[in-house]
């Protein structure tokens, strides 16, 4: 029997969803071998229990709660999809300021009549089995997750630094080109796409376990911008990893 | 040794004259500031005047990322990639280049040669050029000269504006059969072309300093600073660590196996089953780091591993130095050997 495969989506810009049905060239492959049981922005259908449920957005609120402990009560395998649900991503910046002020900017007047927790990553409420990092993840990443799932192989890891990738397309290093780059601690996969481009990496898909924070700070204050700016740099993706 | 003199604007004779024996790699220009080998489209775009290339030569035999084979799940069957044996000829390449080339034959070659790797190798021609040393070269104090020859066909040397154009092998003479720009030329000894990075010792005594530095306070020191990224070992021309990896296809059905350069900076290097690590701080992979350049391979082979290219120190990040770090383990070994003699 093929494997009943479901979407969700909590706090974010559902950016991974709509990557996924850009997904086209490969969609029937795919559908060959898993059946979609439930995708709020493709279909209506819902189904009792999931053998994989991909989780996109991260968890900000008690409604969120109580809907992920639901979720994994009835899926065998969850798998974080893109930044938000990873770690939190650009949302967890909310939980650098007090949580009042926060509520009154978005909401104004009527803030207390919406809960609202910090925003966290769906591995600091569930056991998340999988991650597919990035933001927004690409498909490429998805398809890997996927298929190693299908055939019951381990999930691919990424955990070297994006310097890695970038080194190996023979890029000049954006440090020699006067700008400050968080490749060297940011995890990898997304074959350097952003300084292959002549963009610096600004870490969405994480940091790595245990990063060198000082001397990473070291590196862009020695190269050009304030230590506040290199901290803000640091936290935009990564609020709820960085740890200064 | 024959020596022909040379004029700069023959060089791109030189260039296509070569292009008949096989495809030809020479430094280019790259971003803003750098440079790398690239297959010759015009022979007018070669540098020959360039410090160092963000790649060394060694990706053009060992590539950066490499398929070894295609596979099948559905019948279990599998295919092996074929590497053709080309003629090609690497102009332009500095002595330390060359140097690394001659180590890394000797890590892929011997015992049981590797087959991608000998095929690249087989047919390749190599031409030599000068160099001025910039902030970061060190070649010559681990025993590389500027002018060392060996294992180069033939070899340019820059004098004032023109270059003195030596035969090295009978290869190299072959490669100039029906060139005629050449005028029969006295050797003149290029004078001033100094090496501003130095080790203070000469290489012969580093393998002792290492066999004591092992607990030294400098790891600890540079691993505060290092940030893991990788770049010192990914530049490095003699480094040949690889990764190997198999990639299935969304069918399910087709896949391949490909290889990556890795490197032991990175904290997943050492990673094992169970999740073990037996270099587990950048400490231990900053040591270990060195001590494969100037200890481990050295007691085995009697030379440095490291050619001096000072790629490992241009490309960090955190501006750390291979020289630097050496020389102050020198200072750290004759503080102790001084205490040591005034206890006695
Ligand atoms: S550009 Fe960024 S990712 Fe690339 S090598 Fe430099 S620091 Fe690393
Ligand atoms: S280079 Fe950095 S910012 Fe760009 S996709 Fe990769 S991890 Fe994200
Ligand atoms: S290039 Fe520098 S910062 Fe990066 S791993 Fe090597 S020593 Fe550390
Ligand atoms: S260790 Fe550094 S200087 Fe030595 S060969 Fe490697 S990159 Fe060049």
């Amino acid at each position: 029997m093929k494997p009943k495969v479901a979407f969700f989506d909590f706090t974010s810009c559902e950016g991974c969803q709509l990557n996924k049905l850009n997904l086209e060239n490969d969609l029937l492959d795919i559908l060959k071998h898993v059946e979609i049981v439930e995708f709020r922005e493709a279909m209506d259908d819902k189904a009792d229990a999931y053998d994989i449920a991909f989780i996109e957005g991260s968890i900000s609120s008690p409604s969120c709660v109580e809907r992920i402990h639901d979720i994994r009560r009835r899926s065998k395998i969850l798998v974080a999809l893109g930044s938000c649900a990873v770690n939190g991503g650009v949302n967890a910046m909310k939980n650098l300021q007090p949580i009042d002020e926060v509520r009154e900017t978005v909401y104004g007047e009527d803030k207390y009549l919406f809960a609202t927790l910090p925003a966290m990553s769906v591995s600091s409420i569930v056991k998340v089995d999988y991650e597919v990092r990035g933001c927004p993840m690409t498909q490429q990443d998805f398809l890997k997750l996927l298929v190693s799932l299908v055939l019951g192989k381990q999930a691919p890891r990424y955990d070297s630094p994006v310097c890695v990738e970038c080194k190996l397309s023979e890029n000049e290093c954006l440090y020699n080109r006067g700008m400050v780059c968080l490749g060297p601690i940011t995890r990898g996969g997304c074959d350097a796409i952003c300084p292959s481009f002549g963009q610096f990496c600004t870490g969405c898909r994480g940091l790595l376990d245990e990063p060198n924070y000082i001397g990473m700070l070291e590196v862009m204050t020695n190269h050009g911008i304030s230590l506040d700016e290199a901290k803000k740099r640091m936290l935009l993706f990564n609020s709820n990893e960085v740890q200064l | 040794m024959e020596c022909y003199s040379l004029k700069q604007s023959d060089v791109p004779a030189l260039i296509d004259h070569l292009g008949a024996y096989g495809e030809v790699i020479a430094p280019h220009r790259k971003g803003d500031v750098s440079y790398s080998f690239e297959p010759v489209k015009d022979s007018e775009k070669v540098v020959l005047e360039y410090n160092r290339t963000l790649l060394p030569l060694k990706k053009c035999f060992l590539p950066p990322t490499e398929k070894l084979m295609d596979f099948s799940l559905k019948d279990m069957s599998y295919k092996p990639t074929e590497v053709p044996i080309k003629p090609a000829v690497y102009f332009g390449i500095h002595s330390y280049e060359m140097q690394s080339i001659l180590r890394l034959d000797h890590s892929m070659l011997s015992g049981k040669a590797e087959s991608n790797y000998f095929n690249r190798r087989k047919k390749s021609r190599f031409i030599g050029v000068s160099f001025s040393p910039d902030e970061y070269h060190f070649s010559e104090s681990v025993g590389i000269s500027i002018e060392e020859m060996e294992g180069f066909d033939l070899y340019l040397n820059k004098v004032s504006d023109d270059y003195q154009l030596y035969i090295i092998s009978d290869k190299g003479k072959d490669l100039l059969k029906g060139f005629d720009k050449l005028i029969q030329a006295e050797p003149i000894h290029v004078e001033g072309r100094e090496f501003n990075k130095k080790i203070r010792y000469h290489y012969n005594r580093l393998p002792r300093v290492f066999q004591y530095a092992y607990h030294s306070k400098v790891w600890a020191e540079v691993a505060e600073r290092c940030v893991g990224c990788g770049s010192c070992n990914l530049t490095c021309p003699t480094c040949f660590c690889f990764d190997v990896n198999d990639q299935v296809e969304v069918t399910a059905e087709d896949g391949m196996r490909r290889r990556s350069w890795d490197s032991c900076m990175l904290s997943t290097f050492a990673e094992v089953a169970g999740g073990e690590n037996f270099r587990e701080h950048t400490l231990n992979r900053t040591r270990h780091r060195l001590y494969r350049k100037f200890k481990y391979i050295t007691d085995e082979e009697g030379l440095p591993w490291c050619v001096g290219c000072g790629r490992c120190t241009a490309f960090c990040p955190a501006d750390i130095s291979m020289v630097d770090i050496i020389n102050d383990l020198i200072r750290e070994d004759e503080k102790a050997q001084f205490h040591k003699t005034v206890r006695v």
